[in-house]
């Protein structure tokens, strides 16, 4: 331990690190109106140039629509929509496909659940928390507009949905603190609570408790609402035993000049706690205070200077997410200490993000259109890269949800499913996603280097679920197609498009078609372990 | 470039040979050959030696918290000390609870730490620092021993679990956490009954279908994963692979496989039933099972509670020692007898004692261990620490060095190293053989 912490002492005084979010000067970059895209290839390619490293080839139309439709929509495509991409000679098909996605309600609903999971992770939430950031996806709303409205948005009879991110961490000051440090602004500085931080010389406990302070005033009421009192200081006790009274400091090491907190006497200490208490018992949220900490925070956290933490932890996830890896890793170690391999990238996005106002969408779009995004994830000769090269794609492990609807249109007979994109549709896809949520109790979210828990495989192995819902012969799932079906080849190559997204090659076909010949005795039991071993192959479970 | 750790997933040098049974014409002859049910109780014998040179960790969970008085620190003649009298052991000098007259004849096998001071009193925080060693931080969920335990002595591709959770009573359920180790070595757990879910292969598919459809699985997960130089895609292989051993494993949690006579001996309690599931656990090569007994938690009628519960664990505890020596399993299995706190010494206006963490015992047995050996002392009315206080690090250091892991061994977190015990954290050695 003390010996990587030597090291990052040692680079990070050979390298001249000050300040902790180091942004290059803007005529450096590429210039502001060169499309995403493209700026994201020149700077991938120029590292891997440098570094003499051909990148894996560019995948084919089947496996482009499968990945750019889970990333997007959050499942997997339908057979129409497969075939309709492969066949299309248009050049420009990939921007439409990409275009069309981003138009469906499958991509608020995935968007959703993606921050869903990163706000509120596991915690318990009222429906209004999905209810808005649901509207919030639907309508694309900004991300910094977004991030006030959590942290800003005044109580009212109905408690607004967009507090659940407060209110579920308001009775633990270190998550509040914590997570809103790590989601938010990419640093997980906790380490700093109880000393210095070991790795990063950057951060002292006056920013743990600086940070803390703008929440410190914040709690729940009686009646369940979130409030903020206008007094209260954070008091620390240092490593070396001193005690310090914190002051009121962002990430980067601007303190903030409040006004003085009210000077109360005992008797209107007194009369103050009687009119809460009243509030309390008409279930009245608390009046709001006229300086707010929070409210600081916000404007600090998103002024010209402040801003580059929190564009740049929004820009390092959605990379994140769509490339398996981010540009910095771990993505809540954006610090000075762990500086990303590709800094003018990051400085580039986190630019355009800010200049068209922080779009969760168009960043989306951008990254998803890149060359970098649709390299193959196999290498087969010699060593493979580095991650954060992504000279070749990383897979994904699929959500519980994303698996939970791919499962659901795979073991389809998809001729009775509406058709995408009409009215139907949308309470269709809302309904398979809905009922996917209960996959949460057997499959684990994914995380970086995820593994598959044993709980997973003896589920999919023996859970009557299984064979009752994905593998019936009902009319409207895939089985009782398949049994029908007097060409065998035919009907493997339906289970495949279907489940897998692409046909089967000359071996698969070998090894099921013999499959199939030595199980005449009982065909629909066979035609149903083809179509599990295909929905339980990794190649079903991950993004890849 | 400091945090930039190397890649060291080298999958392709170790890529999965092809099936056979791919080229037309292997294909029919090929599904007969792989159709052997791996069985982990037929295997037992031939692989005797190697399991007895493994090291297993049964942990007899007391939920609830018991009371160090009516167990392994007793009080008699202060006013703290309640009805029961204190006994002498087959170790010299060393006394214990009457209620543990079994134990006390097996002193020699176990030791004794009576000077836990873990500041926590609150049955969640207290059960997750006693089954962790320290507490989450904000961003960093820890793994509890059994995750860490499954991690150190288990085999990755091991065809038995490596972790098991019993936990059947409804006080505190607790599912355990393999917090950053990830779901590989999250618990089997057992809540409802004494079959883990979803082991059992359904009635309306036959076992060779089961067996030939996981066949076809494996030829599309070992094409699949070729190349993608991905642990997270050989883990999911290889959590399908441990399915049938798994699932062959069924008749481990199946008491009545079990001679009557052994049944006989650990009584017929869900309690000793679980114990004797564990002992058929940890004998197939699993290497960590917990056994949680709730009902602990006596705010009221301490003594009637203690009285019998005590009394159980005294009996099923003792038969599990003996059964464990007798099977040459002792020397490397570690017995934990631990619960998230202890109970006041003091006695409240119900005849009860209340949550306790300043001052109160655990118990280790077995491997590692010295036994007979105590460790620690409270003052005479057991209020307090007054020699060798340690905490929850301290014990799992302990643990760790028990069975032979080093307990300072970094975990990596990104590039974060999170050692199994926090720095500065060293063992209890008078206590360790």
């Amino acid at each position: 331990m003390l010996r990587t912490f030597q090291k990052v002492l040692l680079c990070a005084a050979a390298c001249g690190i000050g300040a902790i979010a180091s942004v290059a000067p803007a005529e450096e970059l590429l210039p502001a109106d060169r499309p995403i895209p493209e700026v994201v290839d020149h700077y991938i390619d120029a590292e891997l140039q440098k570094r003499e490293i051909t990148p894996a080839a560019q995948v084919g139309d089947h496996e482009v629509i499968r990945r750019i439709t889970l990333d997007l929509a959050g499942r997997i495509p339908t057979v129409a929509e497969v075939q309709a991409y492969v066949q299309s000679s248009d050049p420009n098909k990939r921007v439409q496909l990409v275009d069309r996605l981003l138009g469906l309600p499958d991509f608020a609903l995935h968007q959703r659940n993606v921050l869903d999971q990163l706000l509120a992770g596991s915690d318990r939430m009222e429906n209004a928390w999905r209810e808005y950031l649901l509207v919030a996806c639907q309508e694309n709303r900004p991300w910094d507009v977004m991030f006030r409205e959590m942290m800003l948005t005044e109580e009212s009879q109905s408690s607004p949905g967009a507090l659940g991110f407060l209110k579920s961490r308001a009775k633990d000051l270190d998550r509040m603190t914590g997570d809103t440090s790590s989601i938010f602004f990419g640093v997980d500085i906790s380490c700093a609570k109880c000393h210095d931080h070991p790795l990063v010389s950057d951060w002292l406990q006056d920013h743990y408790f600086g940070l803390q302070s703008f929440f410190s005033r914040t709690y729940l009421t009686k009646a369940n609402f979130l409030a903020e009192s206008d007094e209260g200081d954070v008091k620390f006790k240092t490593t070396a035993g001193e005690t310090k009274s914190a002051q009121l400091m962002f990430l980067t090491g601007t303190v903030i000049t409040e006004p003085e907190a009210p000077q109360r006497s005992e008797e209107e200490k007194k009369q103050r706690k009687e009119e809460l208490a009243k509030l309390d018992e008409q279930k009245q949220p608390h009046p709001v205070p006229q300086y707010s900490r929070r409210a600081a925070l916000v404007d600090v956290a998103l002024r010209p200077g402040e801003r580059d933490f929190f564009a740049r932890a929004a820009v390092n996830r959605v990379w994140h997410r769509l490339f398996g890896w981010g540009l910095v890793n771990p993505i809540d170690q954006m610090h000075s200490g762990n500086p990303p391999l590709h800094p003018e990238l990051l400085d580039w996005l986190a630019r355009d993000f800010i200049e068209h106002g922080y779009d969760l969408k168009r960043l989306i779009r951008g990254l998803v259109l890149s060359q970098a995004y649709s390299r193959s994830s196999i290498w087969l000769e010699g060593e493979r890269p580095d991650r954060d090269l992504f000279a070749v794609a990383n897979v994904k492990p699929l959500t519980p949800r994303q698996l939970g609807v791919s499962l659901d249109l795979a073991s389809r007979n998809q001729a009775t499913m509406p058709e995408i994109g009409a009215d139907k549709w949308q309470e269709f896809i809302a309904g398979r996603e809905n009922r996917a949520g209960r996959f949460s109790t057997w499959i684990e979210v994914p995380t970086d280097d995820f593994q598959v828990s044993v709980t997973e495989a003896l589920y999919f192995s023996n859970n009557a679920e299984i064979v009752n819902e994905f593998l019936s012969t009902a009319n409207d799932r895939l089985i009782s197609q398949l049994v029908g079906q007097e060409d065998r080849e035919a009907g493997l190559q339906m289970a495949a498009l279907n489940v897998l997204s692409r046909p089967l090659d000359a071996e698969e076909l070998t090894l099921f078609k013999n499959y199939l010949a030595q199980r005449e005795d009982n065909l629909t039991g066979a035609w149903q372990q083809v179509l599990w071993a295909m929905m339980t192959s990794p190649e079903f479970r991950f993004n890849h | 470039m400091a945090n930039r750790r190397a890649n060291f997933c080298g999958s392709e040098d170790h890529l999965i040979h092809r099936r056979g049974f791919l080229g037309a014409a292997a294909a029919a002859g090929a599904f007969a050959a792989n159709m052997g049910v791996l069985n982990v109780l037929r295997s037992q014998p031939l692989a005797s030696e190697l399991k007895r040179q493994q090291k297993h960790v049964i942990l007899l969970w007391l939920a609830g918290g018991s009371s160090q008085l009516e167990t392994w620190d007793p009080k008699p003649g202060h006013e703290n000390g309640g009805p029961f009298r204190a006994i002498e052991t087959n170790v010299p000098g060393v006394h214990i609870s009457e209620l543990m007259p079994k134990m006390a004849q097996r002193m020699h096998t176990t030791c004794l730490i009576r000077s836990l001071n873990t500041r926590n009193a609150d049955h969640g925080g207290g059960a997750e620092l006693m089954e962790r060693g320290r507490r989450d931080e904000p961003t960093v969920k820890y793994p509890d021993l059994g995750a860490i335990v499954a991690r150190e002595l288990g085999r990755p591709d091991s065809e038995v679990p490596d972790y098991v959770s019993m936990y059947t009573t409804a006080e505190g359920r607790r599912k355990g956490s393999a917090g950053f180790l990830g779901a590989r070595y999250a618990p089997m757990f057992l809540d409802k009954d004494l079959m883990p879910a979803n082991i059992r292969r359904l009635e309306q598919i036959s076992d060779l279908d089961h067996q030939q459809r996981g066949e076809l699985r494996q030829v599309l997960g070992e094409r699949f994963a070729r190349g993608r130089g991905s642990h997270s895609v050989d883990s999911h292989n290889s959590a399908y692979k441990r399915v049938r051993g798994l699932m062959a494993s069924e008749k481990l949690f199946d008491v009545s496989l079990e001679p009557q006579q052994y049944r006989d001996a650990y009584g017929p309690t869900q309690f000793g039933e679980q114990v004797l599931v564990a002992r058929r656990l940890i004998e197939a090569g699993v290497p960590f099972v917990k056994v949680a007994r709730g009902w602990w938690d006596s705010h009221g009628q301490n003594f009637e509670t203690h009285l019998e519960l005590v009394t159980e664990l005294d009996h099923v505890m003792s038969t599990l020692i003996d059964d464990l020596e007798a099977r040459g399993l002792l020397e490397h299995t570690l017995i934990i007898t631990l619960g998230e706190f202890g109970r006041t010494p003091r006695i409240n206006p119900s005849l009860g004692r209340d949550h306790f963490a300043s001052a109160w015992s655990c118990s280790l047995t077995g491997c590692g261990i010295k036994g007979g050996s105590v460790w620690g002392k409270t003052s005479p009315d057991g209020m307090s620490v007054v020699d060798g206080e340690v905490g929850a690090g301290e014990l799992f250091a302990t643990i760790f060095q028990a069975l032979g892991i080093d307990h300072k061994k970094d975990y990596y977190l990104g590039s974060r190293p999170i050692p199994l015990t926090n720095p500065g954290t060293e063992p209890i050695r008078d206590v360790l053989a």
